[in-house]
């Protein structure tokens, strides 16, 4: 592993404000992060922290009431709908922990569609190496409702995969699955970042989840309290407890 | 479109077949009725046109006489002397001329009864195949003395007859036996495309049919190698006054085309109910699209994120409806064909015999459906597609983030303003009356469009109120469900989603707001005429040609009828066009002497005797509109040219029966030889007579003119009404077509919102509803949106209706009546509705899985 990783995203004093006066609620209180490339990275917290909020306006799928969020070298806050679009289709990738699949495409279909739908010609090669990577290879032409929910997952992460974006935002994508299929996919997001050079970010609140990261970030009341490098499970609990308390 | 955009369309669309199903239903319904209006106006004038093109093949040029204004296609013409025929003859290049005479003649068939025909009883003179006017022999031979007969042959078999039979005719003068010598033809076809046709020798014909050596044109043919026009120009030059010279080609123009502009109107009755039924279409396919849209927030939030566009978003749902639209639109093209087909087949049966079956499909028919099918459907998305495109792409992981809807107040604001605008336009159309008629209808349909989709847009503010309030007012066998479980879910649900209950609403408010408008007007009108008829018409007996008969009488009806010693007054109604002052009007002819003893006209001054002396009488509208007072004069063109400076002798103020113009018959016999017919007679029993005496007498008179109906008071009242309440059964029907369209709008929100709370029902069925409970909470919502409905349809079409009524000039309307039945019975049919659209859903509920159900995601 390479230790001159450049940023892949990150965000400066990002505010994110619901509400106004008395009703007021900080999902995001000065939030100022790095997201390297060709890592692992995951945000822990408690529910409300503010961690998927964060996630939400990295990927620029949603807006910040201050700060910047960028992604490469690119200022998510001066483009307007249809760039966030078209940043979205080629540099972002995403795994959500559920409903991930669109139910009247085929598996294969799914894979490629943000190629598909930016009119990008398939890298044929790339998308077999995903494909077989995730163990998909029979399954290709089966509908989403056709599979199990760990295979539906795994397409997803393989959709994430097919564009080779910038950074991928992973939403709890093991909080739907029992524990053998969570492996699986943590083990398999381990190895593309590992092995295929991509960048992840996850959001969980499942400490053995966040150990397969290479850095774990700990959010509370919208602000980063704390951080841990090559973490595990052990120790990502006990960083919880102490926050908790 | 890209290829993975409308890969997600096609998909999308197969995905929910099923859900748009209805709607495709919908949208077929509204395209059958403009294909069907073009296919069987395109079909039903070609076969007329082709039968009129074969009449007047071997016509080169025709001879009548001309009108001093008008309609050249539609007037009623003096007839030519049949001297002209043999000055026409003599003319260099002339190879034949021959009279055309047609009158009224009705075949009385073998069981004794007049023949019912859809068109016209003609009796004809005719030379037999080798003359000019293209009519065959089928069989037999030509009719070539007196008692002798041809009939055309649909109308000979519906008699009762065959070649050698004696048949009875009934002509202007009076009924005779002939013998039936052969069948003619017209063409290829064997009938007169309902009319029926008695052939006689013109020796016959001229007596028969009581022509006096008169003849309605003269049809020439020339000699070979002829030059028409300088043929045409000799025959002008040697033609007395008033007579003029036309080709054959434009004679048979002419008549085409006042029938066909008899179609037109047909059609266009068809279209006009076409947009009704694609209006309230309209709104079902925004509610179905709206609803999908809002069913499919996290797949379609999902393809924002992972990188679809607005665009292709809004391209995708666009595309959906664009398939749909196609599939629909050749469906209902298909299915106009059955439409046109359906009515040609219904006219035939009732003995219209139209000459050609084949269907014409034209180029405009197609483009026409298409534009209409495709676009009605297209629009109707464009709203539901632009809030898809709107959903943010983290609705993908936050749903409730999912719609931000137009503001409450917002749509308040637009909804107003259109419905205002919808007023005024609707106001302008029908007090302002600019434009004429066309001008009328299209300001106030436009008017009535914008008050309605006003209204609609309003109605989402008062959904969930109203919603509560009819849950709460239905009448007692309901009230027990307004403090059931089911009965409180199913109100909630109305209320739970304002926009859905108000657009599925307003698809039937459309169609009864509809029916209420028409019920008013019709049941004012109705009244009104009862009210005038009963005091303004003091005849005994009135005796007309029966409904749907729009032949006049025999003038020799009423003349024998007045030899009656039972009668004391008997005069006919005879109708004449003129112009006064240089307007067009249509002027009635009576007998003086008798008519004031038969109808009250409530004359304000002179006398109605005056009419026998030369004098006119004019309601006191036309005569303020000319400011003439009794003894002044007006200049009468009649429509041969006469002029004339008539006296007034008389101003009244009731024209329900007499209309603003009255003359004397003697008047109008003087002036014009056109044949007359009387459009109904009236009498009045002599003193001392026993009412059932002079009613055997009149009979008696009436058999020898089979097709006349003779009524008394009563039953000439009955038989107006029943006239009316005919027109309304046509108007009514049409109009259920688009309430049935907007059950299909409430089956299918009901069918989609029971497809949306499948968790839900599953839940309730959990924790212990039955079956039975839940499809009862479907029902009642979907009765609440039926009553909604017709609640809102009857608020705005009454208010409609009266303001037609009030609109409608005095001499139509003296009382408004608002149809209270017809309103109790819109509610009650509504709530069947209601109980109708749910079967489906509710049945569907009932057989969720609850396993299935709660672990659905």
């Amino acid at each position: 592993m390479t230790s001159l990783s450049t940023a892949a995203a990150g965000a400066i004093d990002a505010f994110k404000i619901y509400g106004k006066d008395d009703s007021e609620v900080r999902a995001l209180d000065g939030v100022t992060v790095t997201f390297a490339s060709e890592k692992f990275t995951a945000i822990m917290g408690p529910s409300g922290s503010g961690k998927s909020t964060l996630m939400h306006c990295l990927a620029g799928l949603d807006s910040l009431t201050s700060g910047s969020i960028t992604i490469g070298d690119t200022n998510l806050a001066t483009l307007n709908d249809k760039e966030l679009t078209l940043t979205r289709r080629s540099n972002v990738g995403f795994i959500f922990q559920a409903y991930n699949l669109i139910p009247t495409l085929t598996a294969l279909e799914n894979i490629t569609l943000p190629l598909d739908l930016g009119g990008t010609p398939v890298d044929q090669q790339w998308i077999d190496t995903v494909v077989d990577a995730v163990g998909l290879r029979s399954r290709l032409n089966h509908r989403p409702s056709e599979l199990s929910g760990g295979q539906q997952q795994r397409v997803a992460v393989a959709r994430a995969l097919a564009s080779k974006p910038r950074i991928i935002f992973a939403d709890e994508p093991t909080g739907n699955l029992d524990s053998r299929m969570g492996t699986e996919i943590l083990t398999f997001m381990r190895h593309a970042v590992t092995d295929l050079g991509q960048t992840i970010v996850m959001v969980t609140h499942d400490p053995v989840a966040a150990s397969y990261a290479d850095r774990v970030i700990f959010l509370a009341d919208g602000k980063i309290v704390d951080e841990l490098d090559n973490p595990t499970a052990d120790h990502v609990l006990d960083r919880m407890k102490r926050l908790g308390s | 479109m890209t290829a993975p955009v409308a890969r997600l369309t096609i998909r999308g669309v197969i995905a929910r077949k099923w859900r748009i199903f209805l709607t495709i239903l919908a949208v077929v319904s509204g395209v059958a009725f403009v294909s069907g209006a073009f296919v069987l106006t395109d079909s039903v004038k070609k076969s007329i046109n082709d039968v009129f093109a074969t009449l007047s093949e071997g016509i080169d040029i025709e001879v009548r006489t001309s009108i001093a204004f008008g309609d050249e296609a539609t007037a009623e013409r003096d007839p030519v002397s049949i001297d002209v025929i043999d000055v026409v003859t003599a003319i260099d290049g002339v190879r034949l001329a021959e009279g055309n005479l047609l009158r009224a003649a009705t075949v009385i068939k073998s069981d004794g009864e007049p023949l019912r025909t859809s068109g016209p009883a003609f009796g004809i003179a005719w030379v037999g195949p080798d003359g000019l006017d293209g009519r065959t022999i089928v069989e037999g031979r030509p009719a070539a003395g007196p008692g002798e007969v041809t009939l055309d042959k649909s109308s000979a078999r519906r008699a009762g007859y065959e070649v050698g039979d004696t048949v009875t005719i009934v002509g202007p003068a009076g009924k005779d036996d002939f013998v039936l010598v052969g069948l003619n033809g017209t063409g290829k076809t064997t009938n007169g495309g309902g009319a029926s046709i008695a052939a006689f020798d013109p020796v016959t014909a001229n007596e028969f049919l009581g022509a006096e050596n008169m003849v309605d044109s003269i049809y020439i043919a020339i000699d070979e190698g002829a030059d028409r026009d300088a043929v045409m120009a000799a025959i002008d030059v040697a033609l007395p006054d008033g007579l003029q010279v036309i080709t054959g080609e434009q004679s048979a123009e002419e008549t085409a085309g006042a029938i066909n502009d008899i179609i037109d109107i047909f059609g266009n009755v068809l279209l006009g109910f076409a947009a009704v039924s694609l209006f309230v279409s309209a709104f079902l396919i925004f509610n179905t699209f709206a609803i999908i849209v809002s069913q499919r927030l996290r797949e379609l939030a999902l393809l924002r994120a992972v990188g679809a566009s607005a665009r292709q978003i809004r391209t995708m749902i666009i595309g959906e409806a664009l398939v749909v639209s196609v599939i629909a639109t050749l469906l209902g093209i298909l299915a106009g064909m059955g439409v046109a087909k359906g009515i040609v087949a219904i006219f035939n049966a009732a003995g219209a015999a139209f000459p050609s079956a084949s269907l014409i499909v034209s180029p405009r028919t197609i483009v026409a459906s298409t534009v209409v099918g495709v676009g009605v459907t297209v629009a109707a998305a464009i709203v539901p597609a632009l809030r898809a495109a709107r959903i943010p792409p983290v609705a993908a992981m936050r749903p409730e983030l999912g719609f931000n809807s137009l503001q409450k107040n917002k749509r308040l604001v637009v909804g107003s303003i259109t419905t205002g605008i919808g007023l005024v336009l609707f106001s302008i159309g029908v007090f302002g009356q600019p434009g004429g008629t066309s001008g009328t209808l299209g300001l106030s349909a436009l008017g009535a469009i914008l008050l309605f989709l006003g209204i609609a847009s309003l109605s989402t503010t008062v959904a969930a109120p109203a919603s509560r309030v009819i849950s709460r007012v239905l009448p007692l066998p309901f009230r027990p469900m307004t403090r059931s479980v089911p009965g409180r879910l199913g109100s909630r649900n109305a209320q739970r989603t304002p926009r859905r209950t108000a657009s599925t609403a307003s698809a039937l408010m459309i169609g009864l707001a509809l029916v209420s408008t028409v019920s008013v007007v019709a049941s004012s009108v109705q009244a009104s005429f009862k009210e005038q008829l009963q005091g303004s018409v003091t005849a005994d007996f009135f005796v007309s040609n029966g409904p749907g008969n729009f032949q006049g009488l025999p003038i020799a009806f009423s003349e024998r009828l007045s030899e009656l010693p039972e009668l004391s007054a008997v005069s006919p109604f005879r109708a004449a066009t003129a112009q006064v002052n240089g307007d067009t009007k249509q002027i009635g002819a009576v007998r003086g002497s008798a008519f004031g003893q038969l109808v009250d006209i409530d004359l304000a001054s002179g006398s109605v005797e005056s009419l026998d002396d030369g004098k006119i009488l004019l309601h006191r509208d036309p005569a303020r509109d000319y400011a003439v007072q009794v003894g002044d004069t007006l200049s009468i063109l009649w429509l041969n040219g006469t002029e004339q400076q008539i006296e007034v002798g008389g101003i009244y103020d009731d024209a329900t029966i007499a209309g603003n113009w009255l003359v004397g018959l003697s008047t109008l016999q003087a002036v014009s030889t056109a044949t007359p017919t009387d459009f109904f007679i009236g009498a009045k029993i002599a003193d001392g007579v026993d009412i059932e005496d002079a009613r055997t007498a009149v009979e008696a008179v009436a058999l020898d003119f089979p097709s006349a109906e003779v009524q008394d008071q009563a039953e000439f009242q009955q038989s107006q009404e029943d006239q009316l309440n005919q027109l309304l059964i046509i108007i009514y029907g049409l109009l259920i077509i688009s309430i049935a369209i907007a059950v299909l709008g409430i089956a299918n929100t009901m069918a989609l919102s029971v497809f949306e709370r499948t968790r839900e029902f599953g839940l309730l069925r959990a924790v212990g509803m039955s079956k039975r409970d839940l499809k009862r909470s479907i029902r009642w919502e979907a009765v609440i949106v039926a009553v909604f409905g017709a609640s809102l349809g009857i608020i705005v079409g009454i208010p409609l209706g009266l303001a037609v009524t009030t609109a409608l000039p005095s001499t139509f309307i003296t009382t408004t009546v608002v149809p209270v039945n017809t309103i109790i019975i819109i509610l009650i049919a509504s709530i069947i509705v209601g109980v109708v659209a749910a079967i489906g859903p509710a049945r569907r509920a009932a057989k969720l899985n609850v396993l299935d159900a709660i672990s659905t995601h």
